[in-house]
C-alpha cells in the first residue's frame, strides 16, 4: 500500500489514466471456500463414535496463538481491467501462564497490488513498499474472473504470511501454538509436535451417511473418532472435532470444531488431554464475534490485534 | 526552585479519538497501561509536532472487550469462581478523560492532538497551570500552596498573590467535613507561606484571626510536631517550619470581670495574651447589630445616632431634665441620663414625644442597649475601662487572634461586626500600620448564611468580600458546608480549597461543574490533601500540604492547661504578675480590700497599658489612697450663759 490514503490513491491513479473505484467486494476478509465432502480415514475404532474427553482442564503450559487476516478491495480500472490492492498480515501472540493476558511474539504485514501487468506498469511508481503481482494473461479479458483470481493470490499471500510468523515463532519458543484453521496449510507445521489447528468451518467434512451424522451430532464436552482428513496436499495429520458448547437449541455446527494435530503415534494417547485443555479455551467467550463458539479466545485475540493494527477503514 | 532541566520521558499513554468520543479544545481522551502511575487530578501533556496541550485527569473508565455481562456468565457457567480462573485474561483498556488546563501556542485554538500523552514534570506543572506568569520575573508574586504529586514527582504550586490578596481578585475560601483537621490547618499553613514569600513590593501583611471554637488556633505561637514528610514538604516548598514569631492574643473576660474567657490562660502564655474590654463608646456605633430586624427602624436609629452624637462622651446639659449637666460615658451613666428622660416626662404629665423622640421608641432602645452589658458581660464593662486592638499599630507579619469562643453569639456578632469594620476604616485611611489585613473566619455559614434574615454582619461581610480586595482586606474564610453561605461571598472568593467534603453537599448544584470521579475523590479525600480552585487555573487541582508548623489545639491545651477561676483578688493578683509585679495574694488582697471592684479593674487596666518597669508600685498609684471615711464625734455642748437671776430670762 503507498503511503498515501486510498483517497489519495484514488486521486492518483486518475492522474495516471485510470478510473478511480471503490469496491470491496463481500467477504473480503475470509478465504473463499466450497462445501463438500473429502472422505477420512478412521485413525481410531471402526466407526466414527463420540467419546466424553473429561472436564475442562486450564493449559498448563505457555500457549500461543496464530492467526492471519486479508483485506482486499478495488481501487481503480484501467479500461475493463480491475487494480486490486489488499493488505495481509499475520500474528503470534504468546500466554505465558495460566490466566495471564497473551503478548505479542511474531507479527508480519504486507500489501499487495494485483492486476494484470499492463495495469501495474502503468503506476507501479505509486505502490513504494508494495509487492506488485502480476495476474496471469489465462484469467485476463474478465473482470469477475481477475478479481476473483487477485483473491486467490490473496489467501495464498496470507497462507505464506502465517507460515512465515509460525516458523519464525517456533525459531524462539517451544511453546504450544495454536492456529486458527488447518494444519495441512505447511509441510513444518504438521511435523511439529506441539501444534494444534482448530478449524471452525465446516465447508468439508470429513464424512459421509451414519458416520456424518454421528460426526456432526458430537455432544458438548465430547469429541469423536480421530481420523486423517484427505488432504488436498503436503502431510498428513490427525484430525477430530470436538464440541465447545451444547448445540441443542442452537445450530447442528453450534460449539463445533475441528482440531488437527500431526499424525503421531503419540496423537491417540493425548487426543482427550488436549481436547480438555482445548474445552477450556472456550471462556472468555469471544464475543462480540458471531463466531464466539467455535471462536476460541487467544485466536479472537489475535484478530482484534491485527484488525486494530490495520484500522477499520 | 523549579527543575526545568528534566529529560523528558517516555510516553505512558497515547490520545484516541473516535467520532463519538472526539477529541475537542477543552477535552479529550487518552490511555495508558494498566501499571500507569495515572489517577484523577494527574496532570499530563500532550504533544506533536507544533502543539503542546497541558492536562488534568477529570474521569478514569476501564472496561474490557466483553459484550455483557451475561457472556462473562456464560464463559465460566455461571460459577464466579471459574470465571476467576479463565485461562486467557481479557483485553482491556484504562481510559482516561482529561480536561485541557492550557494549549501552547494559544490560537489558534483546536481541538487537542491524537499523540503521545507524557507525565507531566516540574516545567510542565509550571506551564500547565500558567503559573510562569507569576513565579519568575523581575516582580514575582507566587504564594506556595502546596505539592501537587503523582507517579513520584512532587512539584510545588503557587497562588498569585495579587489573584489572593488583591488587587485582581482577592478571598480564600475552604470547605470541608469538620474533624479532619483539614480547614484550620491549611488556613495556618497557607497564614505561615503568605508571611514567608509575601513579596516585598507588595507591602505589608497582618493578619486578624477570630477564634470562634474551641482551641484551634490558641497556640499559633507555640512550634507543633511535624513528620519527616511535612518537613520535606516544607523544604520542597522553599518554606521554614516554625511557628508564627509575632502573635496577640485577645480575649474578652468572664462574667466575673477578672478571668480571661479564653482556653490559653496558662502563665506561660500570659505575655501575649490581653483582654478585650470595651465600653459604651465602643458598642454604641455598632448597636445596629444588637437589635434584631423588628427593632431595626428609622426611629431607634435616629435616637442612637442622637444618642452617639450629642451625649455619650460629651457633656449634655438639659436644664429641663437637670440642673447639672450629663456626663455619660458608661452605661451606668446612660441608665442615669433616662432615668432622667423619663422622670421629666412623667413629671410633665402630657405627650409622649421629647425632643423628637417618641417615648417608646426610647424605651426599646434603653432596653437594647442597657441589656449589651448583660449579654456581653465580659467583653463590655460598665467602668470605663477599655482594652482593644492596637489600631494603628498593625505590625508587618503579625497575627492578632480574638478569641470569641466563649462569648454568645450575640456578642461575637458584635466583635466580629467592630473589628472589621475598624479594619476597613483604618486601612481606609491607611493608618493601621500595614497594607493588607487577613480576616480568618471560620464557620462562616454562621455569619454570612445562603438563606435567613438580612443581619449586619452579613450586609457587612458581603460589602468586604466584593470590595476589599481595594483596601487591602482580605477575608479567609472557612465553612463546612459551601452552599449554606451567601453565593455571593463564596462566589466573590478568588481562591478556593476543597478538602474532604460530604456526598451530601457535593450533590447540591454548586458542585455540577465537578465530574463523578472528582466527587468521589473529594468524597474520600486524605488528611493533608485539597483540591484548589485559582484564577489562574483552568480547573481544579489537587494539592498535598503540610502539617501547620504550629501548636495543634488539643495539644496545647494538654500541654498548657488552662488556669482555674479564681476569686477577684487572687485574679487580679495573678493579672498584676503577668504584668511583672512582684507581689503575692495576700498584699493584693490586703491592698485591694475594701476597693470598689471597679477602681480595681481600672488601676490594673491602667497598668497594662502602661507596662511599667515597676507594675506593683504604678498599679498602687493607680489605685490611690484609701480615702478613710471621718467620723464625726459630737462636740460637747456648750453651756448656757443664761442665769437663773438673770432678770430678763424668758
Amino acid at each position: 500500500m503507498p503511503a498515501v490514503s486510498t483517497v489519495g490513491l484514488r486521486r492518483l491513479l486518475g492522474q495516471r489514466g485510470l478510473t478511480p473505484a471503490t469496491w470491496i467486494p463481500e467477504a473480503s476478509e475470509g478465504r473463499a471456500e466450497e462445501a463438500t465432502i473429502r472422505p477420512a480415514r478412521l485413525v481410531e475404532g471402526e466407526v466414527v463414535a463420540a467419546h466424553p474427553v473429561g472436564a475442562a482442564e486450564p493449559w498448563p503450559d505457555p500457549v500461543a496463538f496464530l492467526d492471519g487476516i486479508q483485506r482486499y478491495q478495488i481501487v481503480g480500472y484501467l479500461d475493463a481491467a480491475p487494480l486490486v490492492v489488499a493488505r495481509v498480515a499475520a500474528a503470534v501472540r504468546e500466554r505465558s501462564g495460566p490466566g495471564c493476558r497473551p503478548r505479542l511474539a511474531v507479527a508480519l504485514e504486507r500489501r499487495l497490488a494485483i492486476g494484470r501487468p499492463e495495469v501495474l506498469d502503468r503506476v507501479a511508481d505509486l505502490f513504494d513498499g508494495t509487492q506488485l503481482i502480476p495476474l496471469d494473461d489465462k484469467v485476463a479479458g474478465h473482470p469477475v474472473r481477475e478479481v476473483q483470481a487477485a483473491r486467490k493470490v490473496v489467501d495464498r499471500e496470507r497462507g505464506a504470511l502465517e507460515l512465515e510468523v509460525g516458523r519464525q515463532f517456533r525459531a524462539k519458543s517451544d511453546a504450544w501454538l495454536v492456529i486458527d484453521g488447518a494444519l495441512s496449510e505447511g509441510i513444518d507445521w504438521v511435523s511439529d509436535p506441539r501444534m494444534i489447528g482448530v478449524v471452525k468451518s465446516h465447508s468439508t467434512l470429513p464424512f459421509g451417511g451414519a458416520d456424518q451424522v454421528t460426526y456432526l451430532r458430537t455432544p458438548y464436552a465430547h469429541r469423536s473418532s480421530v481420523f486423517a482428513p484427505a488432504t488436498r496436499s503436503l502431510a498428513p495429520v490427525h484430525s477430530w472435532a470436538l464440541r465447545l458448547w451444547p448445540w441443542e437449541g442452537e445450530d447442528l455446527f453450534h460449539g463445533l470444531v475441528r482440531i488437527e494435530t500431526r499424525a503421531g503415534d503419540d496423537t491417540l494417547s493425548r487426543v482427550d488431554q488436549l481436547s480438555r485443555w482445548l474445552l477450556a479455551e472456550r471462556a472468555p467467550v469471544s464475543t462480540p464475534d458471531p463466531r464466539w463458539d467455535r471462536l476460541l479466545y487467544g485466536i479472537h485475540d489475535v484478530e482484534v490485534y491485527l484488525r486494530a493494527r490495520m484500522g477499520t477503514r | 526552585m523549579i527543575d526545568m532541566t528534566n529529560p523528558k520521558a517516555d510516553p505512558i499513554g497515547r490520545v484516541v479519538a473516535t467520532e463519538l468520543k472526539p477529541s475537542t479544545p477543552h477535552q479529550f481522551y487518552f490511555w495508558t497501561s494498566r501499571e500507569a502511575p495515572v489517577g484523577i487530578g494527574t496532570i499530563v501533556r500532550v504533544e506533536d509536532e507544533a502543539r503542546v496541550v497541558y492536562g488534568v485527569v477529570t474521569e478514569a473508565f476501564a472496561y474490557s472487550d466483553l459484550m455483557t455481562p451475561l457472556h462473562d456468565v456464560i464463559g465460566a457457567d455461571g460459577d464466579p469462581v471459574l470465571a476467576g480462573q479463565l485461562p486467557t485474561e481479557r483485553a482491556e483498556i484504562r481510559l482516561f478523560l482529561a480536561s485541557v488546563l492550557r494549549q501552547q501556542p494559544e490560537e489558534p485554538l483546536q481541538a487537542v492532538p491524537l499523540s503521545s500523552v507524557y507525565q507531566a514534570d516540574d516545567a510542565d506543572v509550571v506551564a500547565a497551570l500558567r503559573m510562569d506568569l507569576y513565579t519568575s520575573g523581575e516582580r514575582p508574586t507566587a504564594i506556595p500552596v502546596g505539592v501537587y504529586s503523582a507517579g513520584g514527582l512532587e512539584a510545588p504550586v503557587y497562588l498569585d498573590a495579587d489573584f489572593l490578596l488583591g488587587p485582581e481578585a482577592a478571598h480564600l475560601s475552604i470547605t470541608g467535613v469538620s474533624g479532619l483537621a483539614t480547614k484550620t490547618s491549611a488556613v495556618e499553613f497557607m497564614l505561615t507561606s503568605i508571611f514567608q514569600t509575601f513579596p516585598a513590593h507588595k507591602g505589608s501583611v497582618a493578619a486578624v484571626c477570630f477564634n470562634v471554637k474551641g482551641s484551634d488556633l490558641c497556640f499559633l505561637d507555640q512550634p507543633g510536631d511535624l513528620t519527616d514528610e511535612d518537613r520535606a514538604l516544607y523544604q520542597r516548598l522553599g518554606l521554614t517550619a516554625e511557628p508564627f514569631a509575632n502573635v496577640r492574643y485577645y480575649a474578652p473576660f468572664k462574667p466575673d470581670g477578672v478571668n480571661l474567657n479564653t482556653l490559653r490562660t496558662h502563665a506561660d502564655l500570659a505575655h501575649n495574651t490581653e483582654p478585650l474590654v470595651w465600653g459604651l463608646r465602643e458598642v454604641l456605633d455598632y448597636a445596629e447589630v444588637l437589635l434584631n430586624r423588628d427593632d431595626l427602624d428609622a426611629k431607634a436609629d435616629a435616637f442612637i445616632d442622637f444618642l452617639g452624637e450629642r451625649v455619650v462622651g460629651r457633656e449634655y446639659h438639659d436644664p429641663s431634665l437637670r440642673d447639672a449637666p450629663f456626663q455619660v460615658q458608661t452605661f451606668a451613666d446612660l441608665e442615669e441620663f433616662f432615668r432622667a428622660i423619663f422622670d421629666f416626662m412623667e413629671a410633665l404629665g402630657r405627650g409622649e414625644v421629647w425632643k423628637t423622640h417618641h417615648l417608646a421608641t426610647i424605651r426599646k432602645v434603653r432596653n437594647r442597649l442597657g441589656n449589651i452589658s448583660t449579654r456581653s458581660k465580659g467583653l463590655v464593662i460598665d467602668d470605663g475601662a477599655v482594652n482593644d486592638l492596637p489600631w494603628g499599630e498593625f505590625e508587618d507579619r503579625s497575627v492578632l487572634v480574638v478569641d470569641v469562643a466563649g462569648l454568645d453569639p450575640l456578642a461575637q456578632d458584635l466583635v466580629f461586626a467592630r473589628v472589621v469594620s475598624q479594619l476597613r476604616e483604618h486601612l481606609e485611611r491607611r493608618d493601621l500600620g500595614v497594607d493588607h489585613v487577613i480576616v480568618f473566619v471560620d464557620e462562616l455559614n454562621k455569619y454570612a448564611p445562603a438563606d435567613g434574615p438580612e443581619s449586619y454582619v452579613r450586609k457587612m461581610l458581603l460589602d468586604l468580600s466584593e470590595r476589599g480586595r481595594y483596601l487591602g482586606l482580605v477575608l479567609f474564610s472557612a465553612q463546612q458546608f459551601r452552599s449554606q453561605v451567601h453565593r455571593r461571598v463564596v462566589g466573590n472568593a478568588g481562591t478556593t480549597l476543597f478538602g474532604r467534603m460530604d456526598m451530601d453537599e457535593l450533590a447540591t448544584p454548586g458542585y455540577s461543574t465537578l465530574s463523578p470521579a472528582i466527587k468521589i475523590k473529594l468524597a474520600t479525600l486524605p488528611k493533608g490533601e485539597l483540591m484548589v480552585r485559582h484564577p489562574h487555573f483552568t480547573q481544579p487541582i489537587f494539592v498535598r500540604f503540610p502539617r501547620p508548623a504550629v501548636m495543634a489545639g488539643r495539644d496545647g491545651v494538654e500541654r498548657f492547661p488552662p488556669e482555674p477561676d479564681l476569686p477577684f483578688a487572687k485574679a487580679i493578683g495573678r493579672q498584676l504578675r503577668q504584668l511583672g509585679a512582684k507581689v503575692n495574694d495576700d498584699a493584693v488582697a490586703d491592698r485591694i480590700d475594701g476597693r470598689r471592684e471597679s477602681d480595681v479593674r481600672q488601676a490594673v487596666h491602667a497598668t497594662r497599658r502602661a507596662r511599667p518597669d515597676e507594675a506593683w508600685p504604678f498599679f498602687l498609684s493607680c489605685l490611690g489612697r484609701v480615702v478613710e471615711p471621718e467620723v464625726v464625734r459630737p462636740r460637747r455642748a456648750i453651756p448656757s450663759v443664761m442665769r437663773h437671776d438673770d432678770p430678763y430670762a424668758p
